[in-house]
Parts: structure tokens; sequence; C-alpha cells
């Protein structure tokens, strides 16, 4: 009866701990997703009165060329991922080490984290310039006879916003790996190392099965991130070349922001979300961790 | 107890004092009207002119209380829209001809022609006519911009040029004779505004409720675009972009390309910033086109928003006819390099007249003062999601300049998503062009 009542208190204090957050939550994450949603099937507008309009934002958005487009290229932002999962884990090994100055490397990977994407426009556009540095260097190094249009090529627009989207990511996956590693107990890889197992052997079979639970966070947090793409695409292209570079998401911001159009843009948004939600719940099943 | 009843003797001389103080200064008039005016990229560099037109005002309008408030222009829409839902609008706002367009019919602007009176008559027409939707009035013009050519001598000279370009067809040729002479590019249309582009040069972008921008003249119009391309007579950077104006004034300043089609406030920039490109800058009419406008006309305007107290409408026309009077509109233009949208501050010998020493900006201005009579701002009006079909004209263009698609298979496949969605809607009044 005492243990029933102490188990009692203890939820009561822990929904008493909770409680402030939650309510921050409620109002200004749930409620508003919640209300969101529902707008996406009406035609709210700030100036007339609503009504229930149903699938017709749905409809409309799949009928329009540019979100179906942003679609796509929302999609094809998700090869990026498995390109920052492996280069994060390879710079975290790399600056894993002991060696000296390995500080300085690590903040300096991590300065585009905290850079912001106004900042990260500018330089990058620059960059990509058709008399920027990259042009030089591959014009240097013969790798092209003529400038190439990074932002204004149609072929190529998509790649350089990925590029800068992978860039700014890097360093964050990076730490997350970082810490994991660090995480790792030292004795498990001096026992296989007793056991004989080259480095390689140790890479593979202690430090990726001991990452796995990381991979799969960084993992899903790098496909939302992929699918949410739209802070560079703004910055660099506003949608274009010849809308390459429209992503879904910047279509929701386009309609809703730049338009007004709040249902259409809550309706992008919904369709984009489902797909979060989606592969988010596929990597949770098929990259969790098997405990034998 | 000395003390204390000092104290309070002190005390009864200060509050008699204070009293007697309050008695013999003057009252401050009582608040007839609060009217809160907002404009658009002012600050910093205009502050001290609209201070001084609030000061002045309130000072010969005693109980009149005037509030400015600038925001950028990219949020200007949001935060009026919201206010206006609100049920607290501003009094007045700066807005340009396409938004007004939409919020007239939205019925979100209050029609001004009763607080226009008399005064109707000092404006220049055309500014007032682009402000005329369904017979009514919707603004009271502050001030247009017209474009003029500005052209780089040295570019010039090297390409065996002499003079601006008197037509469109002139430029392109001009632009291809750059290229091919200096390896540089010889103009920067605004491609994104594609559809401005057509109707400037007479071509319908809308007819009887279905587009019509797929016709031999259209695509011929292309084709010249897609041929200086291919030449390299247009500058690639942004040259689709939906503001590619701090590009091309870039590229300008930065001696990359052979002219400029702007207004003349973006000769001031380039004086300042590039001193070296202004000292070799010529400036010339931009070319009227078929129609005889002058391309980039841009009015901007002061609406009176919907939900503005009618009992404050009057004290809002006074001031509105005040802001955007003779005086205020030539003081305005003085600063900015902007034209004066009436009649008698636009015939100010301070436009017309050129200084002994006139650099290039005060070129442009004699030179725009001239082209103003011809300026009008060129928009598709009356469209539902007008920018999401303009957006696949863009790209059809794009495809058809860039030599990625036929042209015309691509101004086809636009023309066929435009009737789709214009299909669909009610054109109440099928695309009044300008």
């Amino acid at each position: 009866m005492k243990a029933r009542s102490t188990l009692r208190g203890a939820r009561m204090q822990a929904w008493i701990f909770l409680a402030p957050a939650l309510t921050l939550l409620a109002v200004f994450s749930f409620w508003p997703v919640a209300y969101g949603s529902l707008l996406a099937f009406t035609d709210y507008s700030l100036v007339r009165e609503m009504s229930w309009v149903g699938l017709d934002n749905f409809r409309y958005i799949f009928d329009n060329e540019m979100f179906v487009t942003g679609l796509k290229n929302s999609l094809k932002f998700l090869l990026m991922v498995p390109v920052v999962q492996v280069g994060a884990i390879a710079l975290a090994v790399l600056v894993n080490n002991q060696l000296p100055g390995i500080a300085w490397f690590r903040a300096a990977f991590y300065v585009p984290v905290v850079t912001t994407v106004s900042v990260v426009g500018i330089m990058w556009g620059f960059m990509f310039h058709e008399q920027g540095t990259l042009n030089y260097v591959f014009m240097q190094l013969r790798l092209a006879n003529a400038p190439l249009g990074w932002l204004t090529d149609d072929t190529l627009a998509l790649f350089a916003v990925m590029f800068v989207t992978l860039w700014r990511g890097l360093g964050w996956y990076m730490v997350m790996y970082l810490a994991a590693l660090q995480a790792i107990p030292k004795d498990m890889q001096e026992a296989a190392l007793l056991d004989g197992a080259n480095r390689w052997q140790q890479f593979w079979r202690i430090t990726v099965p001991m990452l796995r639970p990381t991979i799969m966070v960084c993992s899903i947090l790098s496909v939302l991130a992929a699918l949410k793409a739209y802070q560079e695409v703004d910055v660099l292209t506003q949608g274009g070349p010849m809308n390459s570079t429209f992503t879904a998401l910047y279509y929701a911001y386009d309609q809703g922001l730049k338009h007004l159009k709040l249902p259409r843009a809550l309706a992008a948004s919904l369709v984009v979300s489902s797909i979060c939600i989606a592969i988010a719940l596929a990597c949770l099943r098929y990259l969790k961790p098997r405990h034998r | 107890m000395k003390i204390r009843n000092l104290l309070a003797a002190s005390m009864a001389c200060v509050s008699m004092a204070a009293g007697l103080a309050a008695a013999a200064a003057p009252l401050p008039p009582a608040t007839t009207a609060n009217i809160e005016f907002w404009t658009f990229s002012m600050k910093p560099k205009f502050t001290p002119y609209f201070e001084s037109v609030v000061r002045n005002y309130e000072a010969a309008n005693p109980g009149v209380k005037i509030e400015w408030i600038d925001f950028p222009w990219d949020v200007i829409q949001t935060k009026l829209v919201t206010r206006i839902v609100a049920g607290t609008p501003p009094a007045l706002v700066n807005l340009n001809v396409p938004w007004a367009d939409e919020y007239a019919r939205d019925q979100l602007l209050t029609p001004i022609d009763a607080l226009l009176g008399p005064a109707r008559a000092n404006y220049i027409p055309g500014t007032l006519q682009d402000l005329t939707f369904k017979g009514k009035t919707y603004g009271f013009p502050m001030y247009s911009n017209v474009a003029v050519v500005a052209y780089n001598t040295q570019i010039f000279k090297a390409a065996g040029l002499s003079r601006g370009p008197a037509t469109f067809d002139e430029q392109l040729a001009y632009a291809r004779q750059i290229a091919e002479r200096t390896g540089k590019a010889g103009i920067a249309p605004a491609l994104s505004k594609i559809d401005g582009l057509f109707m400037w040069q007479g071509l319908s972008v809308i007819a009887g409720g279905k587009a019509v921008f797929n016709s031999p003249q259209h695509v011929a119009l292309v084709q010249k675009l897609a041929a200086t391309y291919k030449a390299g007579g247009l500058l690639k950077e942004s040259l689709f972009a939906e503001d590619n104006f701090p590009a091309v004034v870039d590229a300008y300043k930065g001696g990359r390309l052979g002219m400029l089609l702007a207004p003349p406030t973006a000769l001031k920039r380039i004086e300042a910033d590039a001193k070296d490109i202004y000292a070799i800058t010529g400036v010339a009419a931009a070319p009227l086109g078929p129609t005889g406008i002058a391309d980039g006309g841009w009015l901007i305007h002061f609406a009176v928003p919907k939900g503005v107290a009618p009992a404050l409408l009057p004290a809002v026309g006074k001031f509105a006819l005040y802001l955007t009077g003779d005086a205020s509109q030539l003081a305005f233009a003085k600063l900015a390099s902007v034209f004066p949208t009436t009649v008698k501050a636009a015939a100010d010998p301070f436009l017309l007249a050129l200084p002994a020493n006139a650099g290039a900006a005060e070129k442009a201005v004699a030179v725009g003062a001239v082209s103003m009579a011809h300026s009008h701002t060129l928009y598709v009006a009356g469209i539902d999601d007008y920018d999401e079909l303009r957006r696949s004209l863009v790209k059809a263009v794009e495809a058809g300049v860039t030599g990625k698609q036929d042209v015309q298979q691509a101004l086809d496949q636009a023309v066929a998503i435009w009737n789709k969605k214009l299909g669909k809607q009610k054109l109440a009044a099928p695309g009044p062009q300008r």
C-alpha cells in the first residue's frame, strides 16, 4: 500500500516537473501543428470567412508543377544523407586522434554549423560565381575550359545547393559521432587488439556496431534536414534556374509567407511532414540496434 | 516639530509654485487626429526627410499627431494585412501599383476619389490612371521612376559604338557587338519580368481570357533574346532571378557590363561605389517600345487601407495631399533622384536643367524627366495566382533563351499551363494589362 502511494507521489512529482515544458510545447508547438493541419483542409484567408474545402488544397498542390518539382527535388536531397553520414563518421574518427592542433580542426569543422545562413549564402555565392573561386580553381587545374554555371545551370544548381547543405551539416554530425566514439570503452578495443584484430577489423566489428544508435539518430535527423531544406535555396537560387532547385518546403515558404496562401502552404507542409514521419519510422525499424 | 512644520510649509510652496506655473503655461492642443503612415525601405537614408515632414505638418496643424513607421519592402505586405485584419490599419501606406491592384480586388483599400477633390488636377494624369481600378482611384501618387540607359563609354569605344541605343532591337544588336568585340556582356534585361517586356513591345500576354504569348511575334522576340544570349551579349548571372538588379549593378560597377538599364538612383549608387566606372559612364534615354511607353516605369503611392475610421478620413486626406504635394515631392525627388508625380514639381528646372559640371547621375535625372511623360507601370492585373503563372512563363523563356528547348515548344507548353489555370478562373476583367 505504501509502495503504491510512493509510486503515485513520484509520478505526480514527474508531471509537476514536466508541466512547465509541456505547457510551452502545447501552446507553441502542439496547438499550432494541430490548428495548422486543420487549416490545410480549409480556404483560410486573413481577410475572408473560412470554409471547409476537403482535399482541394492537396489536389491543387499535386496539380502544380512547382510543388511536384519541389517534391522530387526534396527527395533528391536524400541522396545527401549517406554522404553526410559517412563523411561525418570519417571526420569524427579523424579528429578523435590525439594529434597536435586537433582541437583547432574540431572547431574549424564546426564553424559552418554556427554560421548564419545569410552569411553562408553570400560566401558560397562568391565561391559559385562565374568568376568566383571555384571556377578559378577548376580552370587552373584544367578541369573546365569555361566557367561553370554552378548556380545558373539547371543541371548543376541542385547539386551545388546540396553541397552547401552538406557542408553546413557535416560539423554537427561529426560532433555527435565524436561524442559516441569517445563513449566506446577503451578496454573493448584493447581486448580486440589482444585477440589479434587489426585496425580495420576493430573499426568494423567494434566501432561501427557501437555507433549504431548514433548512426540511427543522425540518419533520421539528416533525412529530416534534407527533406526540410529551403534556407540554402532561398539565399542561393530562390528556386532557379528553371525551378531546378525548388524544394517542397521552399514551395510552402513561398506560398505561405510570400503570397499569404496559407492553406496551400500548410497542405504542402503536411505532405512533407508525412514523408518525414514515414522515413523516420522506416529508419527506426531498420537501423535500430539489434540485441541478441 | 519645527522641522516638520518647515517641511510642510516648503511642500505647500512647491505645490503652489507648480500650480501657478501650470496655469501660466499654454495648454497643449487637444489631439484631434492620430495619423500613422507607413513607408517601405526609406530608413535610414531618408529619415531626416520624413522626420522634417512630420515636424512641419504637426507644427502647421496643431492637434494632429503624425506617426511615421518604415518597414523593409518584403515585410510591409504581411504587416499591412495583419493590421487590417486586426482592425487597426495605418491611415496611409506606401504601395506599388501591382500591390494596390491586388489589394483593391480584395477590397482591402478605400477609394480616395472624395479625398482627392480638386487636387486631382495637380497630379500627372498617367499616374492617377495607373492607380484607377474599376473606375475608382486608390492612391495618392508619391514618386515614380523610369529607366535610362547608362553605358560604359570605354566598352562602347572598344566595340565601335558611339551613342546609346534607340530601339530594343538596336540594344540587342549592340549587346551582341559588345560581346563579339570585347568578350563582355552587353545588357542584362530582367527576364523574370518577361511579361512586362512583352507588353512594352506591344505584345499581349492575355487576350479574351486566354494566354496568347506563343504567337509568332512573341516567339520572334524570345528568339532574338536567345541569339543575343548565345552570342554572349546577355549577362548570364541572375538573368532570370526574381530580383537581378543587385547582380546587374555589381556587374556594371565591375566593368563587366556594357549597358545598364536602370533608374537614375542606380547611378548615384555607382557614383558612390565605383568612381572610375562612374567617370566613364554615358547616359541615354531608354528606348520607347512600339507602345510609346518608357521602360522601367514604377509608381509608388500612398493608399488608404480598409478600416480607417471614416471620421479620420478628411484629416488623412489633408495629410496625404501634403505628403504628396508639389513641395514634398520635389524635395524628395531631389534627395532620392526619383521623379515627382505632380505636374508642377515634374516641370521644375532642377529636373530638366543640367548644371555645367553635370555627372552621369544628373544627366540621368534630366534624361529620365523627359521620359516620365511616357512612364507607366507594366503588369498583368486581375489574375489569381498570377505569380505562379508568371513563373511558368519565365521557365519557358529561360528554356528557350538558354537553348534547352525550342522556343515555340516552350512557349506552347507554358500557354497550355496558363490556359488550364485561367479556364478555372472567372476573369472579371480579363487582364487589364498596363
